[in-house]
C-alpha cells in the first residue's frame, strides 16, 4: 500500500496519471501533438542557432557587401570583397563611427601598404601588408584555418594562404621579428592570398622602415595613426545596396563606393529574413498548441465535472483542483516535449546527412551547437512543452474550480 | 444545531427565474435524525446542497453551531465541508481511478495533512466496519453497488463529521441492500451521535426519523 506513506501530493499525482491512462487514445493524441510542436521548436531553435553561427563564420567569408575607398582610388573588383586595395589616398579611421549610418551594420577599416624588399619571400617580391582592427574586422578572421591558442597580440602576423610558415615561427619584416599567429584559408582573392595581416599598431610600428625602403622619403600616409585605406561594409538587414550607396554618398564627402557581388548580400539578407520567419512560425505554433491544449482540457474538465464536484464536496480547495488538472496536463505535455526532442534529433540526423553535407561541399561550414548548448535547448523545449500544458489547462481548471460543487455534480458547472 | 433562515434558491432559465427553494425556515437539533421528503422536483436536493455548503443560496442563511457557513471564505467553506459534513450522494460517488482505501482516505488527506499512515489505518478500520475488509485494494468497478455505497459511508465518516447528509442514498439499490445501508446510517446516528439528514421520497424510510420535513414546490408544507 504505497499511497499510505506518500501522502496527498502522491495521491493527486497518481490520480492525474491514472486519468491520463483512462483515455489512452486521447492522451496519446495530445502527447503526439505536443511532441510535434516541441520537436519543431527544438529542431527550429537548434538549426536557427547553428545557421546563425554558420552564417557568422561562413557568409562573412563571402566578403563585405560594399567597400568605401577614397575618391580617385583605383580599385580592382573581385568576386568577394575581403580587403581594400593599395592606394596613396587615405580616409579618416573614424569616418563611419562619426557618420552613424543606419544602413550600415558593420564597418571594418583597413590599411594596406604594398612594399618591396621587406624580407618576405624572394628579394624583389612585393608584399601587401594589411592592417585591420580585430574588434571590427569581419572579412579576415573568419578565414583563419589555424591559429595560436591565444588572442592576437602586437607583433603577431597572419599569413594569407599563398604564404608558408609554421605557426609560432618568427618572420622578419624589414628586419624586425614578428610571430606567425595564424594562417588563412584559400580565398582566390590576390591580396588576401598573398597578404600579411596584422593589427594597426603592428603595421604602424613598421612605418619608418617602410618609408625608408620606399624611396628614402617619408612613410606612406596610410601608416599614420587615424588614417586608413578604406572600409569594408556590411549592410543593415533589409537595406538594399542602392539605398545604402545613396546614403553614404550623400553623407560622406570624398569617398567612392564599390559594390560587391549583390548575390551574396541577397543570400545573407534573405537568410536573415528566413530565420525571422522560422521564429515567427515557432511562436505561432506555440500559441496554437496552447489553444489546442486549452480546448482539449476544456473538454476534459466538462467530461469530469462530476468528479471535480465530488472532490470539492469532500473538501478539496480550489488550488488543489487547479493543481490536479495542471499536473495532469504537465505530465502529458512534458512527455510530449521529451518525445519531441527525440524526434527533433532524428530529423536533424537526416538534415546533417543532406543539406549540411551540401553546404560544406560548397565551402560554407555548418557549425552545430556544442553539446551543452544543445542539451540546454532540449531542456528548454521540454520545459516549454510543460508550460504549454500548464497554460492550456489553467483556465478551464480555474473556471471549474469557481463553480459550486452541486452545479459540477449535476453537470452544470 | 442547524438553522436555515429564509433559505431560497432560484435557477435562471430562458423563461425567467424558477424558485427551487422558496424561503424555508428549518431547525435540526444536534444528533437528531431528520428526513426531508417530497416528490421529485420539490426542492429537497437543492435544500440539502445549500445546507451542506455545496450550492450558494440566492437568499437566506445556513447557520451551523452559530456560524453562517455562506459567510465563510472559499477555503474556510472547503474546510467546513471537509471536517464537519459527510456526504452520501444518490449516485455512485467514488473516484473510479482510486482504490476503495484511497477513496476513503482522500477527505482526511485533503485538509488534515498529518500522518498518512494513521489516515490509512483509520480508513482500513472504517472499511472493515462496513464489511469491506477484503476489498481495501479493489477499485470501485470491482465491487457491487451496495459495497460502493458502504465505502461512501466509510468515506463520509473518515473525518468524524458532526453531520451526515444523505441524498436518496439507496434509490438505485435493491430492497435488501437498502435496508443494510439504512441500518449503517442509523447506527452512525445512534452510536456516534452524528446528526443525520436524509433526503428521500420513501415514506417507509422517513418514518424512522425523529423529525420529518415535507417539502412541496420549494416550501415546507408539513
Amino acid at each position: 500500500m504505497t499511497a499510505d506513506r506518500r501522502g496527498l501530493r502522491w495521491l493527486l499525482a497518481s490520480l492525474a496519471l491514472q486519468n491520463l491512462g483512462r483515455r489512452k487514445a486521447r492522451s496519446f493524441l495530445l502527447i503526439a501533438a505536443v511532441a510535434v510542436a516541441s520537436g519543431v521548436v527544438f529542431t527550429g531553435a537548434t538549426l536557427m542557432r547553428s545557421i546563425d553561427r554558420s552564417m557568422a563564420v561562413g557568409f562573412t567569408r563571402m566578403g563585405a557587401d560594399m567597400m568605401v575607398v577614397p575618391e580617385g582610388a583605383l580599385t580592382n573588383i573581385t568576386a568577394a570583397l575581403l580587403t581594400v586595395e593599395p592606394t596613396d589616398l587615405v580616409l579618416d579611421a573614424d569616418l563611419f563611427a562619426k557618420a552613424q549610418l543606419t544602413s550600415v551594420s558593420r564597418a571594418a577599416p583597413q590599411k594596406i601598404a604594398r612594399v618591396e624588399h621587406s624580407g618576405i619571400g624572394s628579394h624583389h617580391e612585393s608584399a601587401d601588408l594589411i592592417g585591420f582592427d580585430p574588434a571590427l574586422d569581419f572579412t579576415i578572421q573568419p578565414w583563419l584555418v589555424e591559429k595560436l591558442n591565444r588572442e592576437l597580440q602586437p607583433g603577431d602576423v597572419i599569413l594569407g594562404a599563398g604564404r608558408e610558415a609554421p605557426l609560432g615561427s618568427q618572420l622578419r619584416i624589414f628586419g624586425k621579428p614578428h610571430t606567425v599567429y595564424g594562417r588563412l584559408g584559400k580565398t582566390g582573392v590576390g591580396t588576401h592570398e598573398r597578404g600579411v595581416f596584422m593589427s594597426f599598431g603592428t603595421l604602424e610600428a613598421l612605418a619608418m622602415s617602410i618609408g625608408g625602403g620606399h624611396g628614402g622619403g617619408s612613410p606612406p600616409a596610410v601608416l599614420q595613426p587615424g588614417k586608413v585605406s578604406g572600409f569594408l561594409l556590411e549592410l543593415a538587414p533589409g537595406t538594399a545596396p542602392l539605398q545604402a550607396r545613396f546614403a553614404i554618398l550623400s553623407t560622406l564627402k570624398g569617398v567612392k563606393v564599390v559594390t560587391g557581388d549583390s548575390t551574396m548580400s541577397g543570400i545573407r539578407q534573405g537568410l536573415a529574413a528566413l530565420l525571422d520567419g522560422i521564429l515567427a512560425l515557432m511562436v505561432l505554433m506555440f500559441a496554437s498548441t496552447v489553444l489546442m491544449v486549452c480546448v482539449l482540457f476544456s473538454a476534459i474538465v466538462t467530461e469530469r465535472r462530476g468528479e471535480l464536484g465530488l472532490l470539492k464536496a469532500i473538501g478539496a480547495r480550489r488550488s488543489q483542483i487547479v493543481g490536479m488538472m495542471v499536473i495532469e496536463a504537465v505530465i502529458a505535455t512534458g512527455v510530449g516535449g521529451a518525445l519531441g526532442v527525440v524526434l527533433g534529433i532524428l530529423v536533424m540526423r537526416l538534415y546533417e546527412r543532406s543539406l549540411v553535407y551540401y553546404l560544406e561541399n560548397v565551402g560554407v561550414p555548418f557549425v552545430w551547437l556544442d553539446t551543452p548548448q544543445m542539451v540546454a535547448v532540449a531542456v528548454a523545449a521540454i520545459v516549454l512543452a510543460s508550460v504549454i500544458g500548464a497554460l492550456g489547462a489553467l483556465y478551464p481548471a480555474w473556471r471549474a474550480s469557481r463553480s459550486d460543487p452541486y452545479d459540477l455534480v449535476r453537470g452544470e458547472g | 444545531m442547524l438553522s436555515c433562515l429564509g433559505l431560497r434558491k432560484d435557477y435562471v432559465t430562458e423563461r425567467g427565474a424558477v424558485a427551487a427553494v422558496a424561503g424555508i425556515d428549518l431547525q435540526v437539533a444536534a444528533g437528531r435524525f431528520a428526513a426531508i421528503i417530497g416528490r421529485s422536483g420539490s426542492g429537497k436536493s437543492s435544500l440539502m446542497a445549500m445546507i451542506g455548503g455545496l450550492s450558494r443560496p440566492s437568499a437566506g442563511r445556513v447557520v451551523v453551531n452559530g456560524t453562517d457557513i455562506w459567510d465563510l471564505t472559499e477555503n474556510e467553506l472547503a474546510a467546513f465541508r471537509n471536517r464537519r459534513i459527510g456526504y452520501v450522494f444518490q449516485f455512485a460517488s467514488l473516484l473510479p481511478t482510486l482504490r476503495l482505501i484511497d477513496n476513503v482516505a482522500l477527505p482526511a488527506m485533503l485538509n488534515r495533512g498529518g500522518n498518512a499512515g494513521d489516515t490509512y489505518a483509520r480508513a482500513s478500520a472504517l472499511l472493515a466496519q462496513m464489511g469491506l475488509g477484503d476489498h481495501f485494494d479493489a477499485y470501485p468497478s470491482e465491487v457491487s453497488a451496495g459495497e460502493q455505497r458502504r465505502a461512501v459511508i466509510a468515506r463520509a465518516l473518515i473525518n468524524d463529521p458532526a453531520m451526515i447528509l444523505a441524498d436518496e442514498p439507496t434509490s438505485d439499490l435493491d430492497e435488501q441492500t437498502e435496508i443494510e445501508i439504512m441500518d449503517e446510517l442509523l447506527a452512525v446516528n445512534r452510536e456516534r451521535g452524528t446528526t443525520l439528514i436524509l433526503v428521500t421520497h420513501n415514506l417507509a424510510l422517513a418514518e424512522q426519523a425523529e423529525q420529518i420535513v415535507h417539502i412541496a414546490a420549494g416550501e415546507i408544507v408539513a
